[in-house]
């Protein structure tokens, strides 16, 4: 029965790898091909069997370093709707591409990465699910290899990857000197007894993992590669990578710190906060200053790294709620619903207009009225407006860290606070943009229903979560609690 | 059981579909459906006149349900002697301005039928929800509509205006719910039993044990929420731009209802929760409110737009609400309640009229508008009966509410006489407008407002002139009986 827990992992491994395969065969004259359906296939085997064990299971199984719990599962759901959402904007935007093959399984194989990321409890585990969900993702951002931007893109990802990929390592192999082991739960009890004399290489090694997962969580000063990454790459894929690996790098940060670290006695709070803090503020104001649709899109997801980046920055114990962390567990929910769709209208944008500057987006309400309304409806959600999701995710982010015991939470919500309302101005001004000015073309543009597909289901889950928030905080509170206890 | 409060708050929110759906086919349907939702909504509002026990100092009508229990949220409204009369002027001026925008709204009808009665849906939320997050959920609902309304049916600058409209009063906001979270988490500590609550009556019951100095925090932040809405002084200057590009039954909306949001939120969360951070705040409160009342009424002077006037005619009255409130006297937040109520009737009416002017001679240059009398002898009769209303001219609404003001006012210190520049000034710039406009002889052909203009016109002229006459269904059996309870209880604990 056990076995049944890796249902969701078995299901991308398998549909992963034959999805690559699936892509030379097709239906008569379909261009579309098997693999984006084997695709979709394994994505919501997965998505159902991921629901099912949330629902059923009661206790956490694991197996070696894997565990499936609640924060697991969590996770697991969040990643796959992104994945869903992403693979099914591409049946569009990549309807051309004649390598549709390599590019839904490179797509499996990296959610399955991603999954493993937050189920993994070993930090060998833990490196090998970052490699597994890192390695697909430099082939699909350098996707379109006859265009120069998309090569750039990889590249300056891959590099920058690759150096976090190098420094987790480096992390890993300081934490194993001292502990003597792989293992979180070991190295937790290892690192509480720890005696001064490590206490430096435990900071180096704290620091290194901060600095590995910030490149991926994309947090200042690690941002740069975010905005040309997110421009050159498949847009679609930029929704993979701002709401998919991104949230999987947290998921692992959640884990490393708060299964492991957390017992090691050293405030990585205030450092967590101060970075939170530049993240979010360096994000809005940059974000301002954007001229290009998918530039601002990068920005603004660095600046709502740095709200979730609070969960970390707001201590806990065990006997209360951690109100924080469950916060930001809501806020990687909402933020991946929320952010994969703002990607999903921009390739709705591009694949029709073939450009992305903001100026396009004059008067796109009388074009694309569909597009515009998702549009306004996701960036009103993402300021923080009520009663869309990300208030509600907010909220709870900024009052967990009111609560915190350290006498700068205060602060630290009233800085969140005060970037969310700046927030606004960029994104009131894309509404702004596109309801209130006069388009150059006053031509009506049709557009893909395919898109529109994800982008309503996307709004419609916005609203639900939004009005309704209580099944929704009740899960992030297991979830947070299940990571806690674990 | 679904209560007479929730049926008029959810009501428009539930029909703006069907009302932007039926209306994009035909502009008419959604007129109909427009204006026939917000006289539903009145009459459900009267209904509640019917019920509510006069006399009664507590909340009534009150409902409640869970919401978000895992989060210590829940769904509860109710209305007492402080909210009854805003939620009349909110129904009343929906009602009037949505029949104003018959005229005036001239493209897009379905959406703005629609945005507004979502708008709707949040005011009357504002007025009524005694939960603080349902309170800053329908804040923010009011604030999206309205962004729309200014900037897809406002004047020349409207890009402009709306969009810093969106983030002066969205940032002020956010420092607002600063405000409401610290106190969350400050009363849910273990020392408080029972859990963490955004509840009204729960937190009321906890803050006075609340150490001062966090008391203090929390007063000022979300005072600097609802200042940007009331507005005060230096963070007023979205207003002007706002009314005057935004529409004028759109107009009618901001200064009549939204204006009242910034002092509902003052008298309601600011002074009644936070009775121990009012003794040692209040004289920097009023004294903003004094400079507010003079800085609105003197910018006003030189105006030469006439909506700019009646634009800068609200920052001057709503600095009445902000000195009445915080001299916590039975006199003076009774005074700042009315003066809600009546500004925004006069203040509508006024908005609505500058509307038709324009409508009817193509300008609102109050230079260019001489010889009115001879075009629109009927509108020029009211626009006398409306600045005399916002004079305060005896036998109106608006005279009782600033005497009690300033009669409050003067009952704390005898400094504050010096507020009676305020109306000085206010009658000198309406009666200088008026002998511009109105005084002049006539010139041009007639050109006078329709019948059905004319009498939504003088629908907000009865109430003022009722209550300005015989106050006592508002003031003494519902207002006054409210606010001696909760000055009482200030009093109590040694506020004054």
């Amino acid at each position: 029965m056990a076995l049944l827990s890796l249902t969701p992992f078995l299901s991308l491994a398998v549909f992963g790898l034959l999805a690559t395969p699936a892509g030379f065969l097709r239906f008569r004259n379909s261009k579309l091909g098997l693999a984006p359906f084997v695709c979709i296939l394994g994505l919501v085997v997965a998505l159902v069997s991921t629901v099912w064990l949330g629902f059923t299971s009661s206790s956490p199984v694991s197996f070696g370093g894997l565990r499936v719990d609640l924060f697991t599962l969590f996770f697991s759901g969040v990643l796959l709707i992104v994945a869903i959402f992403v693979t099914v904007a591409s049946l569009q935007y990549m309807r051309e591409d004649p390598n549709k093959g390599p590019f839904f399984g490179l797509l499996l194989l990296s959610t399955l990465g991603m999954i493993v990321l937050a189920g993994s409890m070993d930090l060998v585990l833990l490196y090998v699910g970052w490699e597994l969900m890192s390695i697909p993702t430099y082939a699909l951002t350098a996707f379109r290899k006859n265009d120069p931007n998309s090569n750039e893109a990889a590249m300056k990802f891959f590099v920058l990857s690759a150096l976090s990929s190098a420094l987790i390592v480096y992390a890993i192999s300081l934490v194993f000197g001292i502990t003597g082991s792989t293992g979180l739960t070991a190295i937790a009890s290892a690192l509480s007894t720890a005696g001064p004399d490590v206490r430096p290489f435990g900071v180096l090694a704290i620091v290194l993992f901060i600095v590995g997962f910030g490149v991926k969580m994309a947090v200042v000063p690690f941002h740069m590669w975010i905005p040309d990454a997110f421009e050159g790459a498949p847009v679609t894929i930029g929704a993979f990578l701002a709401a998919g690996a991104k949230m999987a790098a947290f998921a692992a940060a959640f884990r490393v710190f708060i299964v492991g670290i957390l017992a090691f006695n050293v405030d990585f709070y205030s450092t967590f906060a101060i970075v939170a803090v530049v993240t979010m503020t360096v994000g809005n104001v940059a974000a301002l200053m954007q001229k290009s649709f998918t530039r601002l899109l990068a920005y603004s997801s660095i600046a709502q790294a740095g709200y979730i980046l609070m969960a970390l920055a707001t201590p806990f114990t065990t006997t209360n709620v951690p109100l924080g962390l469950a916060g930001g567990l809501f806020h990687v929910l909402n933020y991946a619903i929320l952010k994969t769709a703002a990607f999903v209208a921009a390739a709705a944008i591009t694949t029709k207009l073939s450009v992305t500057d903001l100026d396009s987006l004059n008067g796109l309400s009388r074009r694309m009225p569909q597009t515009s309304l998702s549009i306004a409806v996701i960036f009103l959600g993402l300021a923080g407006v009520p009663p869309l999701n990300g208030f509600f995710s907010k909220v709870m982010l900024f009052t967990g860290s009111i609560y915190s015991p350290y006498n700068w939470g205060g602060y630290l919500a009233l800085a969140a606070l005060v970037n969310s309302g700046f927030s606004m101005s960029y994104y009131g001004w894309v509404i702004k943009r596109m309801y209130f000015d006069e388009p150059a073309d006053q031509s009506r543009i049709p557009e893909p229903r395919i898109y529109m597909a994800v982008l309503w289901a996307a709004t419609i889950l916005t609203f639900a979560i939004g009005l309704y928030p209580d099944p929704w905080i009740r899960l992030v509170q297991s979830a947070a609690a299940a990571l806690v206890a674990s | 059981m679904i209560g007479l409060l929730s049926i008029a708050i959810f009501l428009p929110t539930v029909l703006a579909a069907p009302t932007y759906l039926l209306g994009r086919k035909n502009a008419k349907v959604a007129k109909v459906m427009g204006v026939g939702t917000t006289l539903v909504v009145f009459a459900i509002s009267i209904l509640i006149l019917v019920v509510f026990q006069y006399g009664q100092p507590g909340f009534q009508l009150s409902e409640s349900a869970p919401w978000a229990a895992s989060f210590g949220l829940n769904y509860k409204v109710g209305v007492d002697g402080i909210s009854l009369p805003l939620l009349m002027i909110a129904t009343f001026l929906s009602l009037l301005s949505a029949a104003g925008s018959w005229d005036q709204i001239t493209f897009k009808h379905a959406e703005y039928y629609a945005l507004f009665l979502i708008f709707e849906t949040g005011i009357i939320g504002v007025f009524t929800s005694l939960n603080l997050i349902l309170f800053y959920l329908f804040w923010e609902i009011v604030l999206i509509p309205m962004f729309f309304f200014i900037g897809i049916w406002g004047g020349p600058r409207r890009r402009y205006a709306s969009i810093k409209f969106l983030i002066f009063t969205y940032s002020g906001s956010a420092v607002m719910l600063f405000g409401f979270l610290a106190l969350y988490a400050w009363t849910g500590t273990s020392a408080y039993p029972g859990g963490p609550s955004f509840d009204y009556d729960v937190l009321a019951a906890r803050i006075p044990s609340l150490a001062l100095p966090l008391q203090l925090v929390v007063a000022i932040t979300t005072f600097v929420g609802f200042a940007v809405k009331l507005p005060i002084f230096p963070l007023h200057t979205w207003l002007p731009d706002a009314h005057v590009e935004a529409p004028a039954p759109v107009s009618v909306l901001l200064a009549g209802l939204l204006l009242k949001m910034g002092g509902y939120g003052l008298i309601r969360y600011n002074l009644l929760l936070f009775p121990k951070a009012v003794t040692v705040l209040w004289p920097y409160f009023t004294t903003i409110g004094l400079i507010t009342m003079i800085y609105g009424a003197s910018v006003a002077l030189v105006a030469k737009d006439i909506k700019r006037m009646i634009a800068l005619t609200s920052v001057n009255h709503m600095g009445y609400v902000l000195l009445g409130a915080f001299t916590a006297t039975v006199a003076g937040v009774s005074g700042a309640v009315f003066q809600m109520f009546s500004h925004g009737l006069a203040v509508g009416m006024l908005f609505l009229m500058s509307g038709y002017i324009h409508d009817h001679t193509g300008t609102r240059n109050i230079d260019e508008l001489k010889g009115l009398r001879g075009k629109m002898p009927q509108t020029v009769t009211l626009l006398f009966l409306a600045s005399m209303a916002a004079m305060a001219v005896p036998g109106f609404a608006n005279f009782i509410s600033e005497y009690l003001v300033i009669q409050g006012a003067l009952s704390v210190s005898y400094l504050f006489a010096i507020a009676i520049v305020a109306p000085a000034l206010t009658v000198g710039y309406f009666l200088w407008m008026l002998r511009r406009v109105a005084m002049t002889p006539g010139v041009g052909p007639r050109n006078e407002l329709r019948l059905h203009s004319i009498l939504i016109l003088v629908a907000f002229l009865v109430p003022l002139l009722i209550f300005g006459v015989y106050p006592p269904p508002v003031l003494g059996s519902v207002i006054t009986p409210t606010v001696e309870k909760w000055v009482g209880t200030i009093v109590a604990l040694g506020a004054r």
